[in-house]
């Protein structure tokens, strides 16, 4: 049995061997015919803020790297991962889906809080991109912010079901309708990426105390599912002039945010419903 | 390795820091998970209550209970006031009397009252001086509650001063 397998690989990877060879040759001649014509270097300033705190008494500054838009790919992160590799490894970043589903890489564009990895670079050559970490936020390194504190406001708002009747987990199936679900959709992509919460002044200057856009939305979340029989007690939890009222809704947090979110309309919604209104 | 954790803290009560970071650091557990990497959240001198976790540098908290009752109700009353002077404005350019210039007196400094009260909650922060500056706010809104109120009783009152600008003057 062993040994038929083993042939049968064999044969697959013969087989396989002249295509894959082909393959290559054909995307190497591919790549070589695109690179040919544009011998012009195509150089695109980057500005980044930088600050190591292994370094006693060090100043943030704004470091400028220049990056060859013909050798990188489309999106901001391309270039800092390009400049990280091959002209600072000391460039620090947060990075890791590079297709905006993780949010790590949220950082302030061209005095835009949004990812890194969904940013298109400005192909404009003559102006430098300039590259901040997220506002307001304290400063691990470079472009690396602070969250612990948006973490800890995103655990006391109990991002997760809560039932008065005592069901089990994996006891039985909580069923939800077709209209019930549809009411989560644009809430759920939430990716916490904190972009919408440090674009807004209200959390810059009282984040201790105000939730944030990101966060509030998390809460609006969970007292709309029809699964969950908390929402009073949700309620009763943000009465105070701070968790919520500080939100003046000037909207930042809805233009700014990277998935086309709506935090403001959510936080709208938390008021109507503290006011007894829905 | 603790020098390094050490060298990295400032602030005025380093002193009081080191003595902290070593107690963290004698923890085997600190000593081996990753938080080592994330000197700079432990900037503050502060201790959290769990060894293991690096104190914030922000303190998350919510504000008192004491104010939290209060919170929703300020927000439907202020909203009432809006919708009552989206009514009451229009109307006062019609309908000149006492009774609709103690209206406009009142709706005014508490819209204004209000309004200010946000701003003094948004911006000063402390422990004594938001306190200080929401009773300098009390006294001005008073002060102008009464100068309107004076104004209406011994003289033309705001309705019919405001019509005599475009009349008489």
């Amino acid at each position: 049995m062993a040994s038929v397998l083993n042939k049968s690989v064999a044969l697959w990877s013969a087989s396989r061997q002249p295509m894959i060879v082909a393959l290559q040759l054909s995307r190497g001649a591919q790549t070589a015919a695109a690179a040919a014509p544009q011998e012009q270097p195509r150089l695109k300033k980057f500005k980044i803020y930088r600050w190591d705190p292994d370094k006693m008494g060090d100043k943030p500054r704004m470091q400028e790297y220049s990056v060859d838009l013909n050798n990188c790919g489309p999106m901001v992160l391309d270039a800092l991962i390009k400049i990280k590799n091959e002209i600072d490894p000391t460039l620090t970043f947060r990075r890791s889906c590079r297709e905006g589903i993780c949010g790590s890489c949220a950082m302030n564009i061209g005095g835009t809080n949004t990812l890194a990895c969904i940013s298109r670079i400005d192909t404009k050559l003559s102006k430098a991109t300039k590259i901040y970490p997220l506002p307001h936020m304290y400063v691990v390194k470079d472009l690396v912010p602070d969250m612990s504190n948006f973490y800890a406001q995103y655990r006391s708002i109990e991002p997760y079901l809560k039932r008065k009747d005592g069901i089990q987990q994996g006891e039985e199936q909580l069923f939800q309708s077709v209209d019930d679900r549809a009411k989560l959709d644009g809430l759920y992509e939430c990716i916490l990426c904190a972009c919408c919460s440090t674009s807004c002044p209200s959390y810059w200057w009282n984040g201790d105390k105000y939730l944030g856009p990101a966060v509030l939305m998390q809460a609006y979340r969970w007292m709309i599912d029809s699964r969950d029989q908390f929402r009073k007690e949700r309620l009763e939890k943000l009465q105070d002039p701070f968790s919520v009222y500080r939100c003046h809704t000037i909207m930042n947090c809805t233009k700014t945010c990277p998935k086309g979110l709506n935090p403001g309309r959510a936080i709208a919604e938390i008021k109507k419903m503290m006011a007894g209104l829905a | 390795m603790v020098s390094r954790e050490l060298r990295t803290r400032k602030g005025k009560n380093t002193k009081m820091a080191a003595t902290f970071g070593i107690l963290r650091l004698a923890n085997r557990n600190m000593l081996l998970s990753p938080q080592l990497m994330t000197r700079p959240f432990v900037a503050s001198g502060l201790v959290h209550r769990n060894r293991l976790q690096p104190a914030p540098t922000t303190q998350f908290h919510t504000s008192p209970r004491s104010l939290a009752a209060m919170a929703s109700s300020h927000w439907n009353a202020e909203r009432v006031l809006v919708l009552g002077m989206l009514g009451i404005f229009p109307l006062a350019y019609f309908v000149h009397n006492p009774a609709m210039d103690y209206c406009l007196a009142t709706a005014v400094v508490l819209h204004g009252h209000w309004g200010f009260e946000q701003i003094v909650t948004d911006y000063i922060h402390g422990p004594l001086l938001p306190r200080l500056s929401k009773m300098a706010l009390y006294g001005a809104s008073i002060l102008a509650f009464a100068g309107l109120c004076y104004f209406n009783y011994n003289d033309v009152g705001i309705t019919k001063a405001l019509s005599m600008i475009w009349h008489d003057l």
